[in-house]
Order: C-alpha cells, then structure tokens, then sequence
C-alpha cells in the first residue's frame, strides 16, 4: 500500500512551494515523524514528515522544483518489497521539470551530497497516484494536536482564525460551540451579528455541519420562511420559475428510469478533511469523481436526439443551485477531468457566487452534458431527480449518513453511506449503462478518492 | 492571544554560533515531543561565521570553502547566506505556531513588523519590501531573517546590524541579493548601544508575542 505525501500549505497565501531538499533518497527507510523532505516558500522552511513507518518509494518531484499545494510530490510504501512495483508504475512518466532543471540541479549539488542521483530523477514522475488509502496529512495532525490541548489555549478552526481577523473580532472573547470548545467560523459571524448562513446548495455529502465551507453559498431568505407568498395569495411565477417549469414538463414526454446506489463514503470524508483547506469544496470533488466515471462511461453521457444518439464532445458537469427567490440554475463545470481539483473548486466558487448575483453568461449554465444534484446538506437519506432536457441523465445525492453496515464476511460495522440514485432516459441509457456507471462510480469513491486530486 | 512561557537567554558575552545552534534544536525538539514545553527566545551576539539556509545557492559564498579562515554551518531555515559578527544582534526564536498562527507567511511579516517596531524606538525610519523578505532603510539592508520550522516550532530568526564590520559582508552576496547595500544602526541615531537595543528587542517580542519570560 502506498501513501502519498503532499505539497504542504505553509501559508494561507501560498500557492506553490519549493522543494529545497529530500532528506530520504528513494528506498530510504523512514520512520513515522521522521522528516522526509524540506519545503521553502520566501524565508522560511519547513520539515515534512512521514505519517508512518515505512520506505521512501518515489520521489515525484525533485528538489529544486516547484510545485502546487496539494500536489502529490513523493510516494512512501509500507513494505520494502513494494518499493520496486511502485517505481514501475512511475518509470516512463517524465517529471514537469524541464532538462535545464535537472542539470541546474545537479550542478547544484556538487559541493554536498547529491541528494537525488539522476537515475532518480529520470524515473520520476508526474503524479501517479495509485495509494489505497490517504495519508493524514501532517496539517491535519497538527490540528489534532492542537484541538486535543488544554483549555487554556484559544482553539479556533482555520477558517474561524481567518474571518476573526478579517472581521476584527476578539477570539479570546467567542464562546465556541464545536468539539472541546473550539471556535467554529459559525461562531464567528454570531458573534460579529452577522446571520450565520445555512448553506442551500450542494456542498457536501455531509450534512451542514461545517458551516465556514459553506459561505457564499446561497443562503434561505430569513424573512420570508419557506414560501415566496403569505397564505391566501397566489404569486406569479418569476421568469426563471418558468423556465424550470418548462423544463420539467418537457420531461414528461421522456421515458426515464431510476437506479440506485449506496456508496461508502469514509475514505471520500478523510480525503475531503485533507484537501478542504486548500479550498476544495464538496462539489468539485464529486463533480470529478462524475465527471472521471463519465469518461468511461460516454453512453451515460449522451442524450437522444431525432437523428439518434447523440455523444457530446465534451463531458460538462451541470449542478443544481437554488435561487433564493425561486427557480434553479445549473451553473456548468466544463471538462472537470481537464482541471485539478484546485482550480475546479475555485471555478465552482467562482460560479455560484456569479449565479446568486445572477451574472452567468448563458453557456455557462445551459451547456451541461450531466447534472448533479446534491441535497446531502438537508440531511435527506434519498431523493430522485427530474431530468433536465436536452441530457440523458442526472444524478440525485442524498446525505452521507454513519449506517450499520453487515460486511461479507459477516462482521458488522458502521460506516457513512450516501445513496447516490441515476434518473436516466431509457432511449438512450439502459439499466446497465447506468448500474455499471453507478458501480465504477462508487468504487472510485470507496477506493481511490484521492485520485480525484488530477 | 494567550499568555505563554518563554524561557529567554541574553548572554553578555560574544556566543560560539554551533552551541546556540544545538540549544535551539534542544527546546525545538522539547517542543515536538511535548507542547507543554515552553518557547525559547535568545538574543545575543555571535563570533564572524557565516551560515547558509539548506536551499542555499553555494554560488553566492564568494570564497572558497576550503577557505580555512571562515565558519561556514548549513543551518535548518530558508533564506540564502548570510552573515554574523560582534556588533550585530541576533534574535533566535522557537516558538510554537500553534499557538499563534499556523502560517509561516504571517510570521515573516510579524518579524518585520516587530524589527520595524524596535528600530522605530530608536527614531530609525524603516521599511520592509515587498518579495525581498528583511527590512530596510532605504535601500540598504539593516535586518535580515531566515527562519526554519518544524511541525509548526519555528528555529532561527533575525539579525540586526547595529555597529558591526559591514566589510564581512563582502565576502558574500548577502541573501542572494546582487549589489545589495547593508547598514548599521549606528549611522542613524549616534546614541545607542548594543545593550539598549537588547532591552527593546526583549520588550518589543514580549509584547508582541505575549510572553511571560523566565530567564535561564
């Protein structure tokens, strides 16, 4: 099993980091704490340590490089026998460096111990991220460490430190409402009168318990309560009401079907914690994870026209929004497995933020080849979606709940599970098109989440 | 912020760089196995040596390192060369960011400001630049920092020149920084000493951090 070691954020402003030096060379044994690499970013550095016992397997970036946080940058095995499998599968794939780098490198490296010798470096690779499991990130434990501290100390989420000193707001005098007291962003912007937001659109197969992700996300219109009119009233229907209604009356006319699935989410949860605070929001992740499944699966990305089936180029990945005074939009994530996670979560922030100022340009919500839609926040256990014409399915994802779960050799253990249900045009898509899109689609979640990263 | 314990070490007499190195290493590693240990703050002054950062270019040491006259040590922290020499004051914190803010960029610009703030007592107008980490008059350098971190327990810190032999820096290209002018505190304002500036620094990092110093 291989576990990935990341570009580490020092910085809440860092994009990218340095890698100055790797400490282990490839087949190095290193032991957990242990510091593998050194990353610079302005005039600072910093250790990365292993999280755990194990051997240095690949070296994917070289030092003197520079690269993404977040980006996977080496490769360390738990067993020495699965050095040699987890080199193959990175020999042939050539590093983003370029020649002059490597002999700049090396050049570099004269007066000291040469760090990485350049057979390494030719077989290192871009990123290959075959690990079963993800790597606690070290940011994470330190967060655990920090969090498990006395109470005397000021704990306070990332994103609550942030909107305190954005907002001038005295964390020493914020009462924290999360685990052992710690001060959420929530508490944060009660604190500073601001309405906490509940977050009305998809951002999670989690229910909204992590409330600073969400912000500038649609919010529910306070006053109003659940309705666009007092009782009595009859009120017309806005002009993107409408359209939603014309829409799902066109659907009528399509014959569609439903497949369900349930999917494990643990590993999808743990790899969310890690990324989240390089920004990565809940629906770029599964927006990938579609769109990657999709790529296999084209007959799922279709839809039926009167000259027959028709393929899209492209594979664009619709997601619902709710407006808050009525109707929907799907703003569009165009290509997502052409853009890293990083960059799709900003895309995604970048778009609803538009959406709720109602500022889309039209391609930018009509153009979805499929489309998601999440009610996971609202805590709902499972839901079907109508289908948006002009496409041959959407998918409906429901919350990640912890369930009992009976396992095949009998045992009996709790995991989260979201039911994830495919409605789909029969003319186009049949039953096997979509359980068999349903299925890779839940094991790239339940086994490889962290490949979502590319 | 928190009211936190910092052992704080301020030796009269000249230090030999490698022992304050190993001493810093001591209280960062004490910090690691165990945060209930307290931070570690030193300001002093060191013998000439000149110290390069582990992602140092070797090209900007302008002699050669079989050289036999000079101390070199390759230190945990970012930064090019640099260099040390009685008259100038270093300050090595080891403190632990998490209890302050996990963010190195934040820390850098918390050094500035407080070298800023100390050099301000003295009535020396300074600035820092923006992509050229340190801080200046004008355009000369009066202070430099190069910090190095570990699980979030910062090792090194600044030096400020205060009345030292700026030739030593010739030897170098300080930071990594082409014709780069230094100065000295001491061509700014006639009436310090070194031992004043020892005082601010003290207080200035005590504020700004909100320690309760013990002494060692």
């Amino acid at each position: 099993m291989s576990h990935e070691i990341f570009m580490p954020a020092l910085s809440s402003t860092m994009t990218e980091g340095k890698i100055v030096e790797w400490l282990k060379n490839p087949g190095d044994k290193v032991e957990r704490g242990e510091s593998v690499l050194v990353v610079e970013s302005d005039k600072a550095d910093m250790d990365v340590e292993s999280f755990q016992d194990g051997y240095l397997a690949a070296v994917l970036m070289p030092a003197g490089s520079t690269a993404p946080v977040g980006e996977t940058i080496g490769l360390i095995v738990e067993n020495e026998d699965e050095i040699a499998s987890v080199q193959d599968q990175n020999k042939g794939n050539q590093p983003e460096v370029s020649t002059s780098d490597q002999l700049e490198l090396v050049s570099n490296k004269t007066e000291e111990k040469p760090v990485v010798q350049t057979e390494n470096i030719n077989k290192e690779a871009e990123v290959v991220l075959k690990s079963e499991k993800p790597v606690p990130s070290f940011k994470t434990d330190q967060i655990n460490a920090a969090t498990s501290n006395v109470s005397s100390r000021i704990i306070a989420s990332p994103r609550a430190k942030k909107l305190a000193s954005q907002m001038g707001v005295d964390l020493a005098k914020v009462h924290g409402s999360g685990p052992h007291g710690r001060i959420q962003a929530d508490d944060i912007l009660k604190a500073n009168g601001q309405p906490v937001s509940i977050p009305w659109i998809g951002e999670g197969g989690s229910p909204a318990s992590i409330p600073g992700a969400n912000l500038g996300v649609e919010s529910k219109p306070e006053t109003s309560g659940n309705s666009f009119g007092n009782p009595g009233e009859t009120v017309q229907f806005n002009t993107l009401q409408k359209a939603v209604n014309k829409n799902m009356e066109s659907s009528l006319d399509v014959p569609c079907f439903r497949v369900g699935y349930s999917i494990n989410t643990d590993k999808l949860d743990n790899f969310y914690k890690q990324v989240k605070q390089n920004g990565v929001t809940m629906t770029a992740l599964l927006v990938k994870a579609v769109a990657k499944t999709l790529k296999k699966h084209p007959q799922v990305n279709s839809s039926f026209s009167e000259n027959g089936i028709s393929y899209p180029e492209n594979i664009n990945v619709a997601v619902a929004v709710a407006m808050e005074d009525g109707g929907l939009i799907t703003p569009v994530l165009k290509e997502p497995c052409n853009t890293d996670l990083f960059e799709l979560s900003r895309e995604w922030k970048d778009l609803v933020q538009r959406s709720r100022s109602k500022q889309l340009e039209p391609d930018e919500y009509s153009m979805g080849t499929f489309t998601l839609s999440n009610l996971g926040m609202f805590g709902v256990d499972r839901f079907d979606a109508i289908l948006p014409p002009g496409t041959g399915a959407i998918l409906a994802i429901a919350s990640s709940k912890p369930t009992v779960v009976a396992n095949s050799d009998g045992s009996i253990s709790v995991k989260k599970i979201m039911q994830v249900n495919l409605t789909a045009d029969h003319r186009v898509i049949y039953g096997a098109d979509g359980a068999s899109f349903l299925k890779d689609l839940a094991s790239l979640i339940e086994d490889e989440p962290e490949t979502l990263v590319s | 912020m928190v009211n936190r314990t910092a052992i704080i070490k301020q030796p009269d007499n000249i230090s030999f760089f490698n022992d304050v190195y190993k001493l810093q290493k001591e209280y960062q590693e004490a910090l690691i196995v165990d945060n209930s240990n307290p931070d570690f703050i030193w300001i002093g002054e060191h013998q000439l040596c000149y110290t390069l950062g582990r992602g140092s270019n070797y090209d900007n040491l302008l002699f050669s390192l079989n050289d036999n006259n000079y101390d070199v040590f390759k230190i945990d922290r970012g930064g090019e060369v640099t260099c040390h020499m009685p008259g100038q004051l270093v300050t090595y914190l080891v403190l632990d960011l998490n209890n302050f803010n996990k963010d190195l960029n934040w820390y850098l610009r918390k050094i500035e400001e407080i070298i800023i703030k100390i050099l301000g007592t003295f009535n020396i107008d300074c600035h820092s630049r923006e992509g050229f980490t340190g801080v200046w008059i004008g355009n000369k350098k009066i202070a430099s920092i190069g910090i190095g971190c570990k699980r979030w327990i910062t090792i090194n810190g600044f030096s400020i020149n205060i009345d030292c032999e700026l030739e030593n820096f010739n030897k170098i290209v300080p930071c990594g920084i082409e014709n780069c002018l230094m100065a000295n505190m001491i061509d700014y304002n006639k009436n310090l000493n070194i031992q004043e500036v020892k005082r601010i620094v003290k207080k200035i990092i005590q504020e700004e951090f909100n320690f309760d110093f013990v002494s060692k």
